[in-house]
């Protein structure tokens, strides 16, 4: 199974019984979605979000000898929409996380390979004025 | 793409996003755009049709004329002044232009990524119907129209980003960037090959409507 998020395509394993729904292994979960599980829930970055008391045991559970969470009941809650085409997911962003930096003006954060093979993240030019232009072949 | 960096040289640091994934987070729809952000991470301003001088685009009867010294005149502005400058937008300002995107705009994002994934594996039946289901629901983003028109070559889509932008400039007040508000802008409202603007054709066109 494929899941396209953040700008990446991660390879993870799939739950044999998954019904439908986007169960994640807990020990793919961080690099397939940028989410990790912590003691005061679900963290993206610095932004951590309780998971609901009487959902825990719903939307984590144990199959085919691993713990697994249910990523697209959690995605609903968070109002993050994804598309599926056969074994392939597609994740759009996170509303909380774009609405932190709508309130605070910061830019978002991000991290793209440069032509000569170094990674550039944004947040690495914090000190200096940055001007940020796109252009496109088409 | 990358070829045409190394020829230029750049002074600057180049990357390529083939996501879209910085214009997704800028909430941009259109190139060129650009972003200012000062020192401590902030965004100052943000546009599109940002481009850096006057210049063509295209050749023979495709070649275009686009841009003005706007920009490049308000950033170096703004790289001299910083928060002094004229041209840093103010918390209102800021405010009203970096809203919150609906559900659609979200999906579209999400679309837009399953289309590129199929593209890249070559699926593409099935890349198109994700572009298609792309722009159905951000009819107004022009790289998820672009990108998924090039899908079918460049001809295609260079005939389509004509006939749309005929399209609305003739049915709507739109234009195909939004002005920046910077002094000295060109705001032609849409981007046409050059001959359209030749003295000669515009007389035709004139006789034409009479």
């Amino acid at each position: 199974m494929i899941i396209l998020a953040n700008g990446k395509t991660n390879q993870v394993a799939r739950r044999t019984d998954s019904d439908g729904a986007l169960w994640v292994r807990m020990d793919e979960l961080p690099n397939a979605t940028g989410w990790q599980m912590k003691p005061e829930g679900a963290c993206l970055g610095d932004l951590c979000v309780p998971l609901p008391a009487n959902k825990r045991e719903e939307w984590i559970a144990d199959a085919d000898d691993w713990v697994w969470f249910c990523y697209s009941e959690f995605a609903d809650m968070m109002g993050q929409k994804y598309v599926r085409d056969g074994d392939v997911w597609s994740l759009g962003p996170v509303p909380a996380v774009r609405s932190v930096g709508l309130e605070s003006a910061i830019a978002p954060d991000f991290e793209v390979t440069e032509r000569n093979g170094d990674t550039l993240r944004l947040s690495d030019l914090r000190g200096r004025k940055v001007v940020l232009f796109t252009w496109s072949s088409w | 793409m990358g070829k045409w960096f190394d020829r230029a040289s750049p002074t600057y640091r180049c990357v390529i996003d083939p996501t879209h994934q910085i214009s997704s987070l800028f909430g941009w729809v259109s190139v060129p755009s650009a972003v200012w952000i000062d020192e401590e991470g902030r965004i100052v301003r943000s546009n599109e049709g940002t481009y850096p001088a006057p210049m063509t685009i295209g050749f023979g009867l495709g070649k275009v004329r686009v841009g003005d010294h706007a920009f490049a005149r308000a950033t170096r502005d703004w790289i001299e002044r910083g928060a002094e400058s004229e041209h840093v937008w103010s918390r209102s300002e800021l405010a009203e232009r970096l809203k919150p995107v609906d559900d659609d705009t979200r999906l579209a994002e999400a679309t837009f990524r399953l289309a590129l994934h199929f593209e890249a594996v070559g699926d593409s039946e099935r890349a198109w119907r994700h572009f298609t289901a792309t722009q159905q629901l951000a009819p107004d983003n022009w790289n998820y129209l672009r990108q998924g028109w090039t899908h079918k070559g460049t001809i295609y889509a260079s005939l389509k980003v004509l006939a749309r932008t005929s399209y609305l400039r003739k049915n709507t007040d739109t234009s195909y960037y939004d002005p920046m508000g910077l002094p000295g802008e060109n705001n032609r409202r849409y981007i046409e090959p050059d001959w359209l603007w030749t003295p000669a054709v515009r007389r035709i066109k004139q006789l034409l409507r009479r």
